[in-house]
């Protein structure tokens, strides 16, 4: 039975947990793991650990996409090590930068805004390492020389006037495509892993501390589809502003990508929703991703997350696109 | 043990405190009752998975009952062409429920949008908003609470000089409303999209049943987004500050903080007893507190609404939310009240049999 006395008690002892002291949080981390080994996700056996793990791979590749777009480097060594104390099977693996490198151009609201998410990313990477104690994954191999080819795959083939072709850090445009990739991912990826959270993970405050990040992905996303649609806006017409079509390319290849693989995370199916550019005040915008019947967001599973990192429709790959040796991770290998 | 922020906090609620004494509103009286209050924990209320998708029914009502007002011009159980053309439902949404008597809207007008940009994400949000209503309606059945008693009228102007009292002083103009403009929409949505993320926050973990915490999770992430809308909008439209709306932002997230901070203890806040964490920000940029990569801090924008130790969210329980929504009501003396009312909910939520603390 819930009391508003436990509520009070729960509220206070998230923010003991949240505040990332490194003992306790091992504790509770491995508390969490040991409690449980449920199925699901494809077949795997999986903990609680696993599940964060897996997210944390994510803010690896985040952390390091947005780092490089804000400064030019990426995470400091000690934010991607193996911890002290860890006796899992990965290794530390390396970035392969490519054209990486502080989005040229930026204004000063540019630059602060860039700042902003890379600092929030890197604060989820350390902090999902305090949580996972010894047993945080150290960074896999990642590639972020890996825009190129998909923007060929989403076929982003027309360059904008004044562009090259698509690369995330030529131009604050082409940076939000290259955002617009990773945030709606992040926003449907924890909703997804939120209710694989064992009940001792619960209390342990990993389903917590997971809608909490996930909400600040969707401030993420809220942020670069508010962009992408105020700046086509302003620029007139859609033929105006390219950036907002790519955009939509992005769209409809995560969706191929994912499109037969394990169970529609939506009743509805697509777990997609287009930019638009509305003509009038009277006409809606596309800024929310949702189900369109509800307007509830959407949540896509471990697999269909790694189809879509990996740049690949095919069941059985464990590694590819910008993991170019597969996240360390139980769930490295598209199961379906 | 206070630091230097505990003690801004201090005197931010005693100095808000002192001055709500004389402003003598009805509906602050939690925080005009804080001089004397006791340590105390408030009053054990259980709460069923309904009871969690009713608090936020309300809410919603409320939240689409604004966006639809500023969008169309009325109130959500009347559909009209332009709600239909925006992709709304060609009926008026259902406002009555199994339990309590569907209240009325008082206040709120048809926002003279300017620009496209701010008014397609005044008509989106309005239709989404109104979705959620129909979606916990559905999802509740018969266990659905009617609409409560919702003022958008006056509301308005009892929070901003509730806002301008918090320390430091904020600078929203008396007869604030924010059907006046696009900028003052923009205003008047802030107040509530970090509050609906917060809440659903902090209903996830109490929700028993793994549908509802996937649903609760999904309308999380909706009132996120349009968190995330808003600040954005908010900040292109005032970058440096120059044009005030940032201020209005650090005033009303001063002011939901410190009502926050009394309805997490259960109890007002006393020198001694209330969280030491801020648990709401406004937009102004602020200095990383650690550093880029292996560099140094940088000055960044605060799109995001969020403890800046970990870049976790915040999470409110439902004492903390009403005590927000009703201005102060929801804590009076040594206790959590019930039913908690005042400013937009001014005859308390509609609730089932344990109401709301």
């Amino acid at each position: 039975m819930k009391t508003l006395d436990s509520l009070v008690e729960k509220a206070l002892s998230r923010r003991t947990f949240l505040a990332g002291a490194g003992a306790v949080a091992t504790t509770v981390a491995l508390a969490g793991c040991g409690n449980s080994a449920p199925t699901g996700g494809g077949g795997n056996t999986y903990t609680d650990a696993d599940v964060l793990n897996f997210a944390l791979n994510l803010e690896y590749l985040e952390a390091q996409f947005y780092l490089y777009a804000a400064t030019g480097s990426g995470l400091a060594s000690t934010d991607t090590a193996a911890p002290s104390g860890y006796t899992g099977k990965y290794t530390e693996g390396t970035v392969t930068v490519g054209s990486a490198a502080q989005v040229a151009g930026l204004s000063s609201a540019q630059q602060e805004i860039l700042n902003e998410i890379a600092f929030e990313e890197q604060t989820h990477v350390q902090f999902l390492r305090s949580a996972l104690g010894s047993a945080a994954v150290p960074m896999p191999d990642l590639d972020l020389s890996f825009f190129g080819p998909l923007a060929v795959a989403a076929t982003i083939t027309t360059a904008p006037t004044g562009e090259g072709s698509f690369n995330p850090f030529s131009s604050f445009d082409y940076f939000l495509v290259g955002a617009f990739i990773f945030e709606d991912v992040g926003v449907t990826a924890y909703s997804g892993a939120a209710p694989l959270i064992t009940p001792a993970g619960v209390t342990a405050g990993f389903l917590t501390a997971a809608a909490g990040i996930l909400a600040v992905e969707a401030y993420h996303a809220g942020y670069v589809r508010t962009s992408l649609t105020g700046r086509a806006i302003a620029a007139g017409s859609a033929a105006a502003y390219p950036y907002l079509a790519a955009a939509n390319l992005v769209e409809a290849l995560r969706a191929t990508l994912t499109v037969g693989n394990s169970a529609a995370p939506s009743t509805e199916g697509s777990v997609e929703t287009l930019l638009v550019l509305p003509g009038s005040v009277s006409m809606p915008s596309a800024i929310v991703a949702a189900d369109p019947t509800h307007a509830v967001g959407f949540a896509r599973t471990v697999n269909q997350v790694h189809h879509i990192v990996y740049g690949s429709a095919t069941v059985g790959v464990a590694k590819g696109g910008f993991f170019p040796n597969g996240t360390n991770s139980i769930f490295a290998t598209t199961t379906a | 043990m206070a630091n230097q922020e505990t003690q801004l906090l201090d005197e931010l609620i005693t100095t808000s405190r002192r001055k709500m004494m004389t402003f003598g509103a009805a509906s602050l009286a939690g925080l005009v009752m804080a001089a004397a209050a006791p340590e105390a924990k408030a009053a054990a209320a259980a709460y069923s998975d309904a009871d969690i998708l009713n608090f936020a029914l309300n809410l919603e009502y409320l939240e689409a009952n604004f966006y639809y007002l500023a969008a169309f011009g009325t109130t959500i159980d009347k559909s009209n062409a332009a709600s239909i053309a925006a992709g709304g439902p060609s009926a008026g949404i259902p406002i009555t429920g199994s339990v309590g008597t569907a209240g009325t809207v008082s206040g709120g007008s048809k926002v003279p949008f300017a620009t496209v940009t701010v008014g397609s994400y005044a008509t989106e949000t309005a239709i989404e908003e109104g979705k959620h209503v129909l979606f916990l309606q559905s999802a509740l059945g018969g266990s659905a609470v009617a609409q409560p008693a919702i003022n958008l009228g006056t509301s308005w102007q009892t929070l901003a000089a509730a806002a301008n009292m918090v320390t430091p002083a904020g600078n929203i103009p008396a007869g604030f409303s924010p059907y006046a403009n696009d900028d003052t929409f923009l205003v008047g949505a802030y107040v509530f999209e970090d509050v609906g993320v917060t809440a659903y926050h902090g209903a996830a973990s109490l929700l028993t049943t793994a549908s509802n915490l996937s649903a609760a999770a999904g309308i999380l992430g909706v009132e996120a987004y349009h968190a995330g809308l808003v600040r954005t909008s908010l900040n292109y439209l005032d970058p440096t500050g120059a044009a005030g709306l940032v201020g209005y932002t650090t005033s009303i997230s001063n002011l939901r903080n410190a009502l926050s901070q009394a309805g997490l203890l259960g109890v007002p806040p006393s020198a001694t007893s209330y969280d030491a964490n801020p648990d709401d920000y406004g937009i102004a940029t602020f200095t990383t507190p650690k550093g880029l990569g292996g560099g140094g801090a940088a000055t960044a924008t605060r799109i995001v609404d969020a403890n800046p130790a970990n870049v976790v969210a915040f999470a409110r329980n439902t004492t903390q939310v009403l005590n927000i929504v009703t201005g102060g009501g929801a804590v009076n003396g040594t206790a959590a009240v019930s039913p908690a009312m005042g400013v937009f909910f001014p005859a308390g939520m509609n609730a089932g049999p344990n109401g709301f603390k």
